[in-house]
This record gives structure tokens, C-alpha cells and sequence, in this order.
């Protein structure tokens, strides 16, 4: 049977039977994955320290004859994201990332960018870099990639393009916002002034090195949040379970 | 329908649910507990039983016991001042079958993990705070698994309790005892190194 060896990161783990471990994973180019991983309890060589949770590793797994888990063969640490243990507010973020990836890529889903994104944001929350913006940066980013990106290029309603110019403001039902002509300011439909429009299309379209370099100031990652909020739980039709660790 | 008959299967599939018991495990301690006489299913069933209705939680360190408090909290001979915090019984077992610790302990019942929905609330931690706060408290070391969740834990809990004026620590990560240097990681390495200790011949 063909083994397949890749960089994965680990999104979930439990122990099974005496001293086996089910295991789930995200993978560049296969997605999310789950796989047992026979003996790794008490493996010294062929597991150490390698299925931890949310650690990136080099995993060589391969298809067992029945079922649709995989069988794991062996891995290596690559990154523990050791600051993800220090600091329970990131090891919160990490966990809200993980579960928003698994509602977002269910298994037979891939999306190599997810992986990169996936990485590259558990890196930064564990070097502790603008960990306030690493959430939303990561949210807009996965939401977009799965196929809920925001519209700001026009109004919902009727149509008008949108120069940068003027408030609009946010609709959940639609996805997108409208100008003031069609649409009201209220909690659940949100003003949203020009400088916050320009920060959704940059958190939604530049890649997550680019975007991380943005300076927004506080009303403005306020207003984020909520936008974020209200179309999240609109298009998901769910609260995430690790939500109420890191709103 | 099973290969075997339904009382059987029924008890294979009853034993299977428990942890660290695989369908082969049950499988084999079923046709033991059959073989034997019935004397060995009646002891059983009755420590079942009375496992369930007379072991409770230690209201002081919340370890399991059949008396409260249980008899390490009882005990004046062992080191007051000193709290080893461990994630459930099991652990605490662990420690005080090496005869080395002869402080007091404090089981959380588990591990921070915002994925299952664990959070601060979850585990003994407001008790932790009132039991420091209550005993003359010098020490706490930390013996969670040195897991993501379990490090996490020991974070969230050295932080909160960083503005009492108790000393905290860790214990110690690196390489066990019969390990092989080049099959460890790059962590426990780390981890290894940071944590050596000076010999002293």
C-alpha cells in the first residue's frame, strides 16, 4: 500500500484502546485527515513528541485495508509553537482557529493557502506577534477561502459600485454591505466608515505576511470584530464552541 | 447479530466502553470472567457496586477517597505548605508511588482544552485559590502532563497565582530515564538542556 509522508498539523487527538491514539490532521494538498496511530503512547522512537496538539509535523501515513482512517506510520516535530503553551489567551486563539478550520474544511476539502495560513498564523501567535490581530487576520483569510468572502465592491441592493467613498453599512444576510440609501444603521447591520471597508478588503485579499503588517487603529478592530461576528455565526448558522475564550 | 450469545456480547460490549479496552480486550476478559467460577463475577459486580456508592471526592484535594478527608490530607506527618497540582487521580497515584513527594496535592480534574469546551471554570481552580488562601501555603510545583493542554494549564495557573507570595515550579522535562538522545526532539532537547542539572561527584 502507498505511504504518503507530508507536513501536517495536528488538530486533534484521543486516546483509543491501551495505548493508541485517533488522530485528526490538517495536510497541505489531502486537507483534513484522521488516522490511528498504533502504539504511539508508548512509542519511543516513531512518535516522540510528534502528535501533540497543534504541533506542525512531518507525518508518514498510509491507507489501512478497511475504513476510511489512515494508518500512521511515524512522525516528526517541526514546530511545537512553543509559545501556544505559555500563554493561555494564544493557546485559546490557536484552539478558536483549529475548530473554525474544521467547520470550514470538512474532510475531503483541501486548500493548500488554508495550510500555509493555518501555519503561518500559530507561528505568530506563539512568537507573540500582534497576537490581537493574528484572530482576525486568520478569520477573514479562512472565511474567504471558504467561499464566504465578504462584498465590498458594491451595494447588495442596488447594485452601486463602491468608490471608498462614504459609510455603508454591513448586511449579514447578504454577505456584503449596502450604501446608506438601501440600508440602516443598526446593531445588527453596523456602520462601516471607509477606513474600515479598505481593512476588510485587505485582511480578505493580501496574503497573511502583507496583511499582518497593517497598523488599524483600535474602533477600527472593534468594528472588525463585529462584522466578523454577524457573518460568522450568519453564514455558519452556529457559535463556535471556542468563541467564548477569545471574544 | 454477534458470534456469541447475547448475554455475552452484551458483557464484551459493556467492557469495550471503558477506557483502554479494545473490542479484543473485552473480548478476552469476558471468556475469562465465563471461565472461572461464579464466585469471581460476584466479587465483581459487588466491587462495582460499592466503588460507586462509596467512593467520593476528598473535599480538600478532590483526589478520590473513601473517607473525607482523605488520608493524605489527614496525615500531620506530611509536609504542610507544599501543593502538588496534578490533572486527575491517576497522576497523583503516580507521584506518590515514588515515595518521594510527602507534601499535599490538589487534583484539577482535567486540562484546560478550549476545543472540548474545558475552560477555567471547568476544573478545581476556584478551590485551588480558596485552599491557598486558607492554608498557610508555601509552595506549589506543578505536575501537569507535559501535553500543549497540560503546559497551557500550568501557564494559565502560574499566572494567576503569580501575585501570591508562594514560591511555584514545574517539574522538570527532558529525557526520561532509558531514552535515546537521537530519537528525541528538538523540545525535549531544548528542554533537557535548559533543565540540567551541576554534578556533583
Amino acid at each position: 500500500m502507498n505511504a504518503y509522508m507530508s507536513p501536517a498539523i495536528i488538530m486533534r487527538v484521543k486516546e483509543v484502546g491501551e495505548s493508541d491514539l485517533l488522530v485528526t490532521f490538517f495536510t497541505a494538498q489531502k486537507g483534513r485527515l484522521s488516522g490511528v496511530a498504533k502504539g504511539a503512547r508508548k512509542s519511543r522512537k516513531r512518535f516522540v513528541n510528534a502528535l501533540d496538539l497543534f504541533s506542525l509535523v512531518s507525518l508518514e501515513y498510509a491507507p489501512r485495508r478497511q475504513g476510511n482512517l489512515l494508518l500512521l506510520e511515524s512522525g516528526k516535530l517541526l514546530n511545537a509553537y512553543p509559545g501556544l503553551r505559555a500563554d493561555f489567551s494564544a493557546f485559546s486563539k490557536a484552539s478558536y482557529m483549529i475548530e473554525l478550520t474544521e467547520i470550514l474544511f470538512p474532510p475531503g476539502v483541501s486548500e493548500p493557502d488554508m495550510f500555509d495560513l493555518l501555519n503561518l498564523s500559530l507561528d505568530a501567535l506563539s512568537r507573540g506577534e500582534k497576537t490581537h490581530l493574528v484572530p482576525l487576520v486568520f478569520e477573514f483569510r479562512a472565511l474567504s477561502m471558504g467561499g464566504f468572502r465578504i462584498d465590498t465592491g458594491r451595494c447588495a441592493r442596488c447594485a452601486r459600485p463602491y468608490q471608498g467613498e462614504g459609510t455603508a453599512v454591513f448586511l449579514p444576510e447578504t454577505g456584503g454591505m449596502a450604501c446608506l440609501k438601501c440600508g440602516r444603521p443598526s446593531a445588527l447591520s453596523p456602520p462601516l466608515k471607509p477606513s474600515v471597508v479598505k481593512a476588510i478588503e485587505t485582511l480578505q485579499h493580501r496574503p497573511f505576511r502583507e496583511a499582518m503588517k497593517e497598523d488599524l487603529p483600535e474602533d477600527t478592530m472593534k468594528t472588525l470584530r463585529v462584522v466578523l461576528k454577524l457573518h460568522r455565526e450568519y453564514r455558519l448558522e452556529r457559535k463556535l464552541r471556542t468563541s467564548k475564550y477569545v471574544e | 447479530m454477534g458470534i456469541y450469545p447475547p448475554p455475552l456480547e452484551n458483557l464484551i460490549r459493556h467492557l469495550s466502553k471503558l477506557p483502554g479496552i479494545g473490542q479484543k480486550s473485552a473480548t478476552r476478559v469476558a471468556l475469562h470472567i465465563l471461565k472461572k467460577p461464579k464466585g469471581l463475577a460476584e466479587d465483581l459486580s459487588r466491587s462495582l457496586l460499592e466503588v460507586k456508592e462509596k467512593i467520593t471526592f476528598c473535599s480538600v484535594c478532590f483526589n478520590f477517597t473513601d473517607q473525607d478527608p482523605c488520608p493524605i490530607c489527614r496525615d500531620d506527618t506530611r509536609g504542610n505548605g507544599v501543593i502538588c497540582i496534578v490533572e486527575g487521580p491517576g497522576d497523583q497515584l503516580a507521584i506518590e508511588e515514588s515515595g518521594f513527594f510527602k507534601g499535599r496535592y490538589h487534583v484539577l480534574h482535567g486540562v484546560l482544552s478550549p476545543l472540548d469546551g474545558i475552560g477555567p471554570d471547568d476544573l478545581k481552580i476556584a478551590e485551588l485559590l480558596m485552599r491557598l488562601d486558607r492554608e498557610k501555603i508555601s509552595e506549589v510545583i506543578m505536575a501537569m502532563n507535559p501535553t500543549t493542554e497540560g503546559e497551557a494549564t500550568a501557564s494559565f495557573l502560574g499566572k494567576l497565582l503569580s501575585n501570591k507570595q508562594i514560591a511555584l515550579s514545574r517539574i522538570a522535562l527532558g529525557i526520561p530515564m532509558g531514552g535515546d538522545l537521537k530519537y528525541m526532539d528538538a523540545m525535549t532537547l531544548l528542554h533537557a538542556l535548559k533543565s540540567r542539572t551541576p554534578l556533583r561527584p
